[in-house]
């Protein structure tokens, strides 16, 4: 009994100390919609800020990504109910910016926090501006690249004398690599999402049209031709042939690849970690190389995005400047810590942190880095970016020419009867 | 006198509560709709009235015609299986009072029992069944098909996932009215000699006409609705085969944040719906 009072009374006290030192500390609320190996990264170096310093605490929330993130992100912040802070895709900031959902950081607030834009990659940089101003402070830039097999891609006869994946140029040699691995090997030569309502393809279209120097819109029309049908049939071949599993969706098409049951992978380089831990674990029993997507046409465009950190504008709730301030204390500090997103595959936006040695040196980071040079990023337009309005239609149509469900040109003329609508639209203000 | 004034005032006191909510939550949201519908609108914001524009771009949108196209699919698949195999559940349930009456409850709990489950829960069980490698109907079936990816399937196989969870509300309808026949006409048709299907026929079968037509005038209304088990199961696909018309209401308004047009296809859909149930209800009333 006497014990119990002491420790109801010692527990009290602790619950004072507590709050009183908690009094001034600012407590930001974040919302991310990084998950998996990605989400765990943030939380580290969430952890690492908090523990950092005493005066501002980042409490983080993370949210099913894609257009769910993205609704609730919009409807939240103009109901002025959103978060102080949030992760967004670079590709949607002329969509979020333009409609009103951020708000700007000026260059002082940057300055106080110990950053300027010159920091930042220029390229990333560039896209994290809408209308002349800076809706956001970029952190990566993530690519779509090739995974391979040294195994399997060694026993079909394409690695070099060091190992190394021998240059592929133009679609029928992907194509030949492809079945030299389905031949030599048995298994399957390219692993990649492919089910209905995935992104792969609209990612990989993207780059191959691209690698064309064709725009997907340009002028408020569908401006890729005839080369749409051709590139989409070109990929969707490597299904009908066999050499790729069609109606795999994404978590079936990785653990395809890292069970060692496909000689290639298209995917982001979001997969790096995975194999590090798992080649660390000794789950993944093969050794892998990882390249810039090839050249299949022209030139070696690769599509890519980029996460940044943004404000949402929250309508009738301004932030108040001590706010700001801890949000940005907390940027600056991911920023210059990004050397732990780097090993997360990505490659960081922070220039001490990417142009650093330690960075270039990075393995498997380094062996993609040129895939940086010729990357290609959404068009500017509101309906465009990750999960946005025009890719949520071409996730629907673009699969199903992989499945042999639709012709490719059945395909593409109901993506474009469907965007049609979105294209003739004005940017909607929020 | 007075006695019929304290009437009325109670009778308002009673209904007030309802009109107030129905106000609140029906007829101002219906309004606002109508008039969103007018205007050029992203999520919160009203831009501009523009008349019946949307309704003009609603008519020549083949999206909208197929959204509907999938919803009647979806109805056609629904509604008149759920009715009769309520009713069928309904007598199984109702044979067995006489006899058992304990076998009688436990078949009304196991065919009541999924429509409590909230709709996650029951497409998490439909999804689980059906997965390609590892789902059981799969396995029975000895193939690997992917059903929520195959163009012929995929409506048919949200239609029986929604049969099952909700058919047992129908049931409990109908054994309602079952319990509602009065035993005499049975005892009377008896001593006239009628037996087996001739009873069901002559007298149970008139005897629930207006239950059917409920059951079926409610379920051809709740499967036009349909949202949740095509959204969560399928999302609609493969390519918008299944996307029924609150599913493309749903992105319009929401992912590409065009609340004006959205209305639209919200008050196109309310006038057919309520024209259908009306025209099914007429006729039913007329044939009996």
């Amino acid at each position: 009994m006497r014990a119990g009072r002491w420790a109801t009374a010692a527990l009290a006290l602790l619950l004072l100390c507590g709050s009183a030192a908690r009094a001034d500390v600012q407590v930001v609320q974040m919302w991310t919609l990084v998950s998996g190996g990605d989400g765990a990264r943030l939380r580290a170096l969430v952890d690492g800020f908090n523990a950092s310093q005493g005066e501002v605490r980042v409490e983080s929330t993370t949210l099913k990504w894609g257009e769910p993130f993205y609704t609730k992100l919009i409807t939240a912040t103009v109901a002025g109910a959103g978060p102080d802070l949030a992760t967004i895709h670079l590709s949607r900031l002329p969509n979020l910016a333009g409609g009103g959902v951020l708000r700007p950081v000026t260059d002082a607030e940057l300055a106080a926090a110990g950053l300027r834009g010159a920091d930042f990659l220029p390229r990333q940089w560039a896209r994290s501006q809408y209308a002349g101003r800076a809706y956001a402070v970029p952190l990566d830039m993530h690519p779509l690249v090739l995974y391979y097999n040294k195994d399997l891609a060694g026993q079909a006869g394409l690695l070099d004398a060091s190992g190394r994946l021998k240059t592929i140029t133009g679609m029928p040699a992907m194509t030949e690599a492809l079945r030299a691995v389905k031949e030599k090997t048995g298994k399957a030569g390219l692993a990649m999402e492919a089910a209905q309502s995935t992104y792969a393809i609209w990612r990989l279209w993207l780059s191959l049209l691209a690698q064309q120097g064709l725009p997907v819109v340009a002028n408020g029309q569908f401006a890729y031709g005839a080369a749409g049908e051709t590139t989409l049939a070109a990929i969707a071949h490597w299904f009908q042939a066999g050499y790729a599993t069609a109606g795999q969706d994404y978590p079936a098409s990785t653990s395809q690849f890292m069970a060692g049951n496909a000689g290639f992978m298209i995917n982001g380089v979001w997969e790096v970690p995975e194999l590090v831990r798992g080649t660390k674990a000794g789950t993944i029993r093969f050794r892998y190389g990882i390249a810039p997507l090839p050249q299949l046409y022209g030139n070696a465009s690769t599509w890519a995005d980029s996460h940044g950190f943004a404000i949402p504008a929250n309508e009738g709730r301004p932030m108040t400047p001590e706010k700001t301030r801890a949000v940005l204390k907390f940027i600056a500090y991911v920023s210059t810590h990004s050397f732990g997103w780097a090993e997360g595959g990505h490659i960081p936006a922070y220039r001490p942190v990417a142009e650093s040695a330690a960075a270039r040196a990075l393995m498997p980071n380094a062996e993609y880095a040129a895939a940086a040079a010729s990357v290609v990023y959404d068009p500017p337009g509101w309906y465009m970016g990750a999960a946005g309005p025009l890719e949520a239609i071409a996730s629907k149509f673009l699969p199903a020419p992989l499945a042999g469900q639709l012709t490719p040109a059945d395909a593409l003329r109901r993506f474009e009867s469907e965007a049609q609508r979105l294209l003739k639209k004005r940017p909607p203000r929020y | 006198m007075r006695g019929r004034r304290a009437e009325t005032l109670s009778a308002t006191l009673l209904l007030l509560p309802f009109m107030a909510a129905f106000i609140l939550f029906f007829l101002l949201p219906a309004l606002q709709t109508l008039y969103l519908s007018l205007t050029e609108s992203s999520l919160t914001r009203t831009s501009e009235f523009v008349g019946l524009a949307n309704y003009a771009t609603l008519i020549q949108d083949p999206s909208f015609w197929s959204s509907l196209g999938n919803t009647f699919y979806f109805s056609l698949l629904t509604v008149i299986p759920l009715t009769a195999l309520g009713l069928v559940m309904a007598l199984l349930v109702d044979h067995f009072a006489a006899r058992h009456a304990g076998a009688s409850a436990w078949l009304q709990g196991a065919f009541f029992l999924p429509y409590v489950l909230p709709i996650s829960v029951m497409t998490l069980i439909a999804d689980w069944m059906l997965q390609p490698s590892s789902g059981i109907v799969n396995h029975l079936l000895g193939m690997q098909r992917a059903w929520f990816s195959d163009v012929r399937w995929a409506m048919p196989v949200v239609a029986i996932a929604t049969i099952w969870w909700t058919v047992g509300f129908n049931m409990l309808m109908f054994i309602a009215g079952l319990r509602n026949i009065p035993r005499e006409q049975y005892e009377a048709a008896a001593l006239d000699g009628a037996r087996g299907f001739a009873v069901f026929r002559h007298i149970t079968w008139p005897a629930l006409m207006p239950v059917t037509i409920t059951a079926l005038v409610l379920q051809l209304i709740a499967s036009l609705k349909v949202f949740g088990q095509t959204y969560i199961m399928t999302t609609g696909g493969p390519f918008n085969t299944t996307r029924v018309t609150l599913h493309y209401m749903y992105e319009t308004a929401f992912t590409q944040s065009d609340a004006g047009y959205a209305a639209a296809v919200a008050m196109a859909f309310m006038f057919i719906v309520v024209a259908l149930g009306l025209l099914q209800a007429l006729l039913l009333k007329k044939r009996k």
